[in-house]
């Protein structure tokens, strides 16, 4: 399709891409070849400095910037690539993986080279099984073929790469909690700083990136980073795999500019709402940012500072379309009850703040709210933001504050007043 | 590495200018100012914070996002806010988040009034809470051990605990089970946490979660009394506050002292209060009677009956001082015995040390402070068990293997729990202390040393990890003066390492009894006077004990020593006890007692005052904080009554009148009064007295170690430890009577197979025909070769079979494990019994 | 102070003062007799007279104690009662102390014990296993009812404690939570 631009997803459909002959036929292990034996370390870095890489996992920090952060020297640096996709409404690095694992294993390989690390991780999520497989079978290809090992195209520098399966906890997804459980503890996020480019894996300087973003760099190094900047926005260049769900006709992922309309997504190319239904609202960036109303957010820019400016998230990149069917009470509801699971119970607001909300929406739902409870629901979640150890409070709190926000009256129509009226009624 | 420099830092908080050494958290640098941040994860102690419980949060200028306090070093020029409306918002709402799953049960929880939850949600909480839904529920109380009850409920998931067990005590025992707000406190399995230091974490709990059985509902804040003192129970000497209502102490907490134990405590320690108010002790004068009972007497009958004992012995009177025994007891009982009988048979170990030795050990310039471990490149643990003799170093030990990186070389016979986290553990034959040493003396360049024996390899290693860096520490046990030779090697290897040069690095001995180093110090050594001096040689220990057997020493006294249990060789002691007159100061009736002729009551450690001398010089107060139960008198007292008996006037009224006289006479004691002494102790090698230390002049004494093996058989080389729950303490204290072991035999695989021994399996070990029975417990750390069993066990206690160094025992097998699974003593059962046993109540 | 004025005298005399420096005048009125006189004797005395004959023919209004006795007000605070649930028959009272805080007398001690969950004394973990108050000391400021988290102690009507023996005179757990001898009558409504 027109709209969309495809350089990871250049040969998404070709047969037997997940193996290192077809990859290399079309390509790949190029930009290996170029990083490793043309380019030193820090012309690796300058590129992917210059090419204004954004993280794909969420946070949006540039990725050469990250990476520049490692101190220099010789000692174990590692890298670890977060595989550990769990946000709802959040496919695309499975497909990634999937299909085309060699561009990942490269693209580690190139990061490898830009931060000096040699000892890499994949620490992909325990349930995906089969993407797992698919791995663990690329990365002995990449080994035998040379790309991988003690001596990586006989330059001499060590890149030795492992897949960890994960144990089904979603704040592993959370760079830090991730480490302390490939170390083999309980996954909770730690204290920063000091961040993971200082003190990261086992005490040792760790740069952690996405799956997607990881992808990206044998694109940027083959192509150079001009190239690369002439895709997307000034400020968010490349191109992004989006997933999109929910109430639409045809959900999947979507790989287009960064830039494009929202509207371009939603209803071209996934197909808008099924027939006789409009958008109600939506998740531009997972489940964990605010929601965006229809009329709002159609009309908006689908790129980083954009979602920012309207006071949302371009997060993972995954929409999730809502139609009116859909009660935002109800949504909210599932929204939190994910949270309040998936809490690690390190810190006081999430903890606590999560497990307060589901109650008080429960309540909410079986229409024995008061009104004041409505105010309790927005205010502990304005409580949570900001207090938090790392990220998933304000997970929670940001998309429930909004709909509260957005969707007031349907809250509203479920207190304990209505459903008295409403039985009045039938009386 | 040496102890960092830090330079004071200039900061803002609240419009205040606050002053704190750089690296200080934002927390402790508000103290400062007198400014409060509430926490409750936060604990220096426990090391790195983990920000985990939020209420800390404060503004920094030119950082958007509030900051945890706990977590946030000050930096020059700083300004930070603690009372904007923005921070009290987060105040106020994690302190309601944190009430929303605490059941608020203050008048039933035990930590009501002395509770951080409380204080911190009336000082900082919003008042109320809107929180109307039904909270979370757990079964509670239960038993976390035999000693703590943990009630999930009040839990505020802050970490302390948990911490605590996996990066100091390094047991790893309690995790975190669930996630989110399921999240709860416990043990694999439910299983029961038994270690060493557990009871810390009911002092270091913010809430009532967890709670001592032992204090459980005893008294509340308001009905009671904290008093400091020093617990005298083994070298560490801890110091202690004890909880004191109506007159009995209910509890004991530890009292932070960076220079002696860093704020923790030994189980040991905590719970051996209950002895205190026993009903077994011994509260009143008793001379035994024609027909074999002890009867109680008046004081002033037991004081002229021992009198007139010692004075009919004479010359051939002995003392043995025991660990209890303070500083100004030790002084009396020499000057008791060198001036009033004029005799010089005075010992306070069974390790027979060298006069000579000790007082070159004694150098300042040799010694290492505790808090130089924190500091040390390199720690070498020289045939010593730190947490069987001396629990507290074993956290040190950990600690800075684990905070600063310092390399732990571990050398003993015995399996040590350390080998776990050192660089390198060697083990050394029963007796091959000297060859160990001698070798790594020759691998650091002793002048004198050879370097050709078999344990030349272990030994290059140890030598060349301990010059990893300039400071390095070796913590040596006193059993090494058993072996001859063993401590002038380490002299040696001390000097070939440069320690004698460099202020910080240096030897710490752990001594055998609590107060060692103070008795020897003020003059309880066969060959050295008070301060060390050179004086007539006397007998030593195992000398007082032939003697006694052959009729040379007619008379001894006992002051808190209990030989049978803790000298080797119990037979002889018992044939020597019965054979003489004794007296014997004792708290409880023990083995010794039983031959006594006239027992007279020791105070405890409660009763007591007077000061003691920790391994590394540091002289402490022990304080007086409940009342002597009974008609028991200070010792001191007692001893000066005794010696006017004999004739001796020493116009000593009262302990600060001995602590005077005895300063007096330890010249390097000289100028320490109470006042120098204070609340954290002193040490006497930076004060000016130990500044002008000289090295002794003449003095040689010949105390060799244990005489060579009165028979040598065949089968295994008997070596013997100390283990920290084998001794009376455990037995006199109802709570801590489920730690009472049994013997064991240690033997290592190769061994067990030849022998055909299993796991658990009872055998019959014997020497000459003495005998003692033990299960079986294989080691994989141990030589082949050598059988081990714990000292000071009340039955079947491992001393009695010691009879000279190169002892070999007979090993018999009397029951298959089986057996005693099928009598539910087996192993398994044995620990998850305990769960349901809770002594303590 | 004494001791110096009087040293400062020649003579010696037991007044504090001295007679020619620290003079008061007083302001009198005229001297008695007549009429004037007489008013200023009797009249003062005759009006308050009044009042007493007034009340006269109100009969006695002492109250013969202790065979009779004076009502009290319903929030009197007389003795203290310790209660028990109506229902269960447990003791309300969990030994938490905080009365015993609160007491600015220091009269009342309470050692907690850990309850039976079989054999029950009160409702919570813990019971009060002694519970004293030594009403020789008690000033019935009623700050104990006030802390109590379980309205387990309250201030009772009975005011009649004296006893023989100062001893006697500390009140156990059993004598509080023993229903008290009816002995003072409640001032009705109005009354």
């Amino acid at each position: 399709m027109a709209a969309e631009t495809r350089i990871l997803f250049r040969n998404i459909d070709e047969p037997g891409l997940a193996s290192i002959r077809t990859y290399r036929r079309l390509g790949g292990y190029e930009a290996v070849k170029k990083a490793y034996q043309e380019m030193e370390p820090e012309q690796v870095l300058h590129e992917l400095e210059e090419s204004g890489l954004r993280g794909r996992g969420g946070a949006g920090f540039s990725m050469g910037k990250k990476a520049s952060f490692l101190p220099r020297g010789d000692m174990d640096k590692y890298l670890c690539c977060n595989a550990d996709e769990s946000e709802p409404g959040a496919f695309k690095d499975r497909e990634l993986m999937q299909k085309n694992p060699h561009q990942l294993i490269e693209g580690i390989i190139i990061a490898a080279r830009a931060a000096g690390a040699n000892r890499c991780f994949i620490f992909i999520r325990g349930e995906y099984d089969l993407q797992g497989d698919i791995l663990d079978a690329a990365v002995e290809e990449a080994y035998g073929a040379g790309y991988l090992g003690t001596d990586v195209l006989g330059t001499g520098q060590q890149v030795k790469l492992v897949v960890h399966r994960g144990a089904g906890a979603y704040i592993c997804g959370e760079e830090t909690a991730l480490l302390d459980s490939l170390e083999g503890k309980r996954g909770n996020p730690r204290l920063k700083p000091p961040f993971p480019a200082v003190q990261g894996l086992y005490g040792g300087p760790t740069l952690i990136n996405n799956v997607e973003t990881l992808s990206n760099a044998p694109h940027i190094i083959s192509s150079g980073a001009e190239w690369f900047k002439s895709f997307g926005t000034e400020q968010s260049p490349g191109t992004k795999v989006v997933s999109v769900s929910g109430d639409v006709q045809r959900p999947g992922n979507y790989e287009v500019e960064l830039g494009v309309p929202t509207k371009l997504l939603i209803n071209d190319l996934a197909g808008g709402p099924p027939k006789g239904h409009k958008v109600k609202g939506f998740f531009p960036g997972g489940s964990s940012s605010p929601v965006l109303t229809g009329d709002e957010g159609m009309k908006l820019p689908y790129s980083f500072e954009a979602m920012q400016e309207a006071g949302s998230m371009l997060g993972s990149g995954s929409i999730i379309v809502f139609d009116e069917t859909t009660s935002v009470v109800d949504l909210a509801l599932r929204t939190a009850r994910f949270y309040h699971h998936e809490s690690c119970g390190k810190c006081t607001p999430c903890r606590e703040g999560t497990n307060w909300t589901v109650k008080m929406l429960e309540r909410l739902t079986r229409g024995e709210a008061t009104p004041m409870d409505i105010e309790v629901i927005a205010s502990v979640q304005e409580n949570i933001i900001g207090h938090c150890l790392c990220v998933l409070g304000d997970s929670m709190a940001m998309p429930i504050g909004a709909m509260v926000k957005k969707y007031r009256s349907e809250f509203d129509d479920k207190l304990i007043s209505q459903s008295y009226s409403a039985a009045a009624k039938a009386a | 590495m040496s102890q960092p420099i830090r330079n004071a830092v200039t900061l803002n908080i609240d419009g205040r200018e606050v002053t704190a050494p750089e690296g200080t958290m934002l927390v402790d640098a508000a103290k400062h100012g007198d400014i409060e941040i509430p926490v409750f994860c936060y604990e220096p102690k426990l090391g790195e914070p983990v920000g985990a419980c939020r209420m800390c949060l404060v503004e920094i200028e030119g950082i958007p996002k509030l900051q945890t306090a706990c977590s946030t070093p000050i930096r020059d020029g700083m300004t930070v806010y603690t009372q904007t409306d923005r921070v009290k918002g987060a105040q106020n709402a994690v302190v309601e988040f944190l009430l929303i799953n605490h059941p608020l049960d203050c008048p039933v929880c035990d930590k009501g009034g002395e509770c951080p939850l409380q204080d911190i949600a009336m000082g900082w909480g919003p008042g109320k809470s809107r929180f109307t839904d039904p909270k979370r529920h757990f079964q509670k109380p239960l038993p976390l051990s035999p000693l703590v009850a943990i009630d999930r409920e009040r839990c505020i998931l802050c970490y302390r605990c948990v911490r605590f067990s996996q990066e100091i005590s390094e047991d790893e025992q309690l995790v975190l089970h669930e996630r989110g707000d399921r999240s709860f406190v416990g043990t694999f399995d439910d299983r029961p946490y038994i270690a060493p230091f557990h009871g810390n974490i009911t002092e270091l709990c913010p809430v009532g979660a967890l709670t001592s059985y032992t204090y459980r509902f005893r008294a509340r804040p308001w009905d009671i009394e904290d008093a400091g003192s020093v617990c005298t129970l083994c070298p560490s000497q801890c110091n202690v506050k004890f909880t004191v209502r109506d007159e009995r102490a209910l509890r004991v907490l530890a009292r932070d002292n960076e220079d002696v134990d860093d704020g923790w405590l030994c189980d040991k320690g905590r719970y051996s209060f209950q002895m205190l108010a026993s009903e077994e002790r011994i509260t009143e004068p008793m001379v035994r009677a024609g027909d074999g009972t002890l009867a109680p007497v008046s004081w002033e009958e037991a004081i002229s009956k021992v009198a007139a004992g010692l004075r009919d012995a004479g010359t051939a009177s002995a003392v043995l001082a025991g660990g209890g025994t303070s500083n100004e007891e030790g002084w009396l009982l020499q000057r008791l015995l060198r001036e009033g009988l004029s005799s010089p048979n005075i010992d306070s170990s069974a390790s027979g040390a060298r006069a000579d030795l000790v007082r070159e050990l004694s150098s300042p310039a040799l010694g290492s402070r505790m808090r130089e471990l924190d500091y040390a490149d390199a720690i070498l643990v020289l045939d010593t068990e730190p947490l069987n003799e001396m629990p507290i170093l074993d956290l040190r030990i950990r600690k800075a293997v684990r905070r600063t990186g310092a390399q732990l070389l571990v050398a003993s016979e015995h399996p040590s729990s350390l080998d776990g986290g050192a660089a390198e553990a060697v083990r050394f034959a029963p007796g091959e202390a000297a060859e160990l040493i001698g070798a790594l003396a020759a691998a650091l360049g002793a002048p004198g040393y050879e370097d050709d024996g078999p344990h030349a390899e272990k030994a290059k290693a140890i030598a060349e990890l301990l010059r990893t860096g300039p400071d390095p520490v070796i913590v040596w046990g006193e059993r090494l003066f058993r072996t001859p030779g063993a401590v002038e090697a380490l002299l040696a290897c001390a000097k070939a390492l440069g320690i004698d040069k460099r202020l910080g690095p240096g030897l710490l001995e752990v001594p055998e009894s609590a107060n060692g180093r103070g008795l020897r110090e003020v003059g309880c050594l066969p060959g050295a006077g008070p301060g060390l001096a050179p004086t007539q040689t006397g007998a030593a220990a195992s000398g007082i004990r032939d003697g006694m057997v052959n009729g040379e020493i007619k008379a001894l006294l006992l002051s808190e020593a209990d030989p049978v249990r803790t000298h080797p060789g119990s037979e002889a002691w018992r044939k020597a006890l019965a054979s003489t007159f004794v007296v014997s100061i004792a708290m409880f009736d023990d083995p010794s007692t039983a031959y006594a002729n006239v027992v007279l009551p020791a105070e405890s450690h409660a009763e007591k005052e007077g000061t003691v001398t920790h391994p590394d010089g540091r002289l402490q107060r022990v304080r007086p904080n409940v009342p002597r139960p009974g008609q028991i008198r200070p010792t001191c007292q007692v001893l000066t009554d005794l010696a006017a008996t004999l004739g001796q006037t020493w116009d000593l009224p009262d302990q600060p009148a001995v602590l005077a006289a005895m300063t007096d006479d330890v010249d390097f004691y000289a100028g320490i009064s109470d006042e120098t002494i204070g609340g954290q102790g002193v040490r006497w090698q930076e004060l000016a007295s130990g500044r002008s230390w000289g090295p002794a002049v003449g003095g040689r004494t010949d105390n060799q170690g244990d005489p060579p093996p009165a028979s040598a058989g065949s089968g295994l080389l008997l070596g013997t430890y100390r283990d920290l729950w084998a001794s009376e303490v455990t037995e006199r204290n109802p709570a801590l009577r489920f730690l009472k072991r049994g013997q064991m035999l240690e033997i290592a695989p190769k061994d067990a197979e030849t022998m055909g021994l299993e796991n658990g399996d009872g055998v019959r070990v014997s020497v000459n025909g003495t005998s003692v029975e033990a299960r079986v417990a294989i080691r994989t750390r141990m030589e082949a070769g050598v059988g081990f069993l714990a000292e000071g066990l009340a039955e079947n206690n491992g001393n009695a079979l010691v009879n000279g160094a190169g002892t070999r025992i007979e090993v018999e097998k009397t029951a298959p494990a089986a057996e005693f699974e099928a009598a539910g003593m087996g192993q398994k059962a044995t620990v998850l019994s305990l769960e349901g046993e809770a002594a303590a109540r | 102070m004494e001791a110096k004025l009087n040293a400062d005298k020649t003579d010696w005399s037991p007044f504090p003062y001295l007679d020619d420096q620290d003079v008061i005048s007083v302001q009198r009125g005229p001297e008695p007799g007549g009429l004037p006189g007489a008013y200023r004797a009797f009249g003062e005395t005759l009006r308050g007279l009044k009042t007493t004959f007034g009340r006269i023919i109100e009969g006695p209004v002492t109250i013969q104690y202790p065979e009779e006795k004076t009502p009290v007000y319903p929030r009197f605070r007389g003795r203290h009662k310790l209660h028990r649930f109506e229902d269960t028959g447990l003791e309300k009272c969990v030994g938490c102390s905080l009365c015993a805080a609160a007491c600015p007398a220091d009269c009342i001690r309470v050692v907690a014990e850990e309850n039976d969950p079989e054999n029950r004394v009160s409702a919570g973990e813990r019971f009060a296993e002694v519970y004293e108050i030594n009403l020789s000391r008690c000033i019935f400021c009623g700050y104990c009812e006030v802390a109590c988290p379980f309205d387990a102690i309250t201030m009772g009507h009975d005011y009649e404690m004296s006893d023989y023996n100062r001893s006697d005179l500390i009140f156990t757990k059993e004598m509080l939570l023993a229903e008290p001898i009816d002995r003072t009558p409640l001032r009705s409504e109005g009354e």
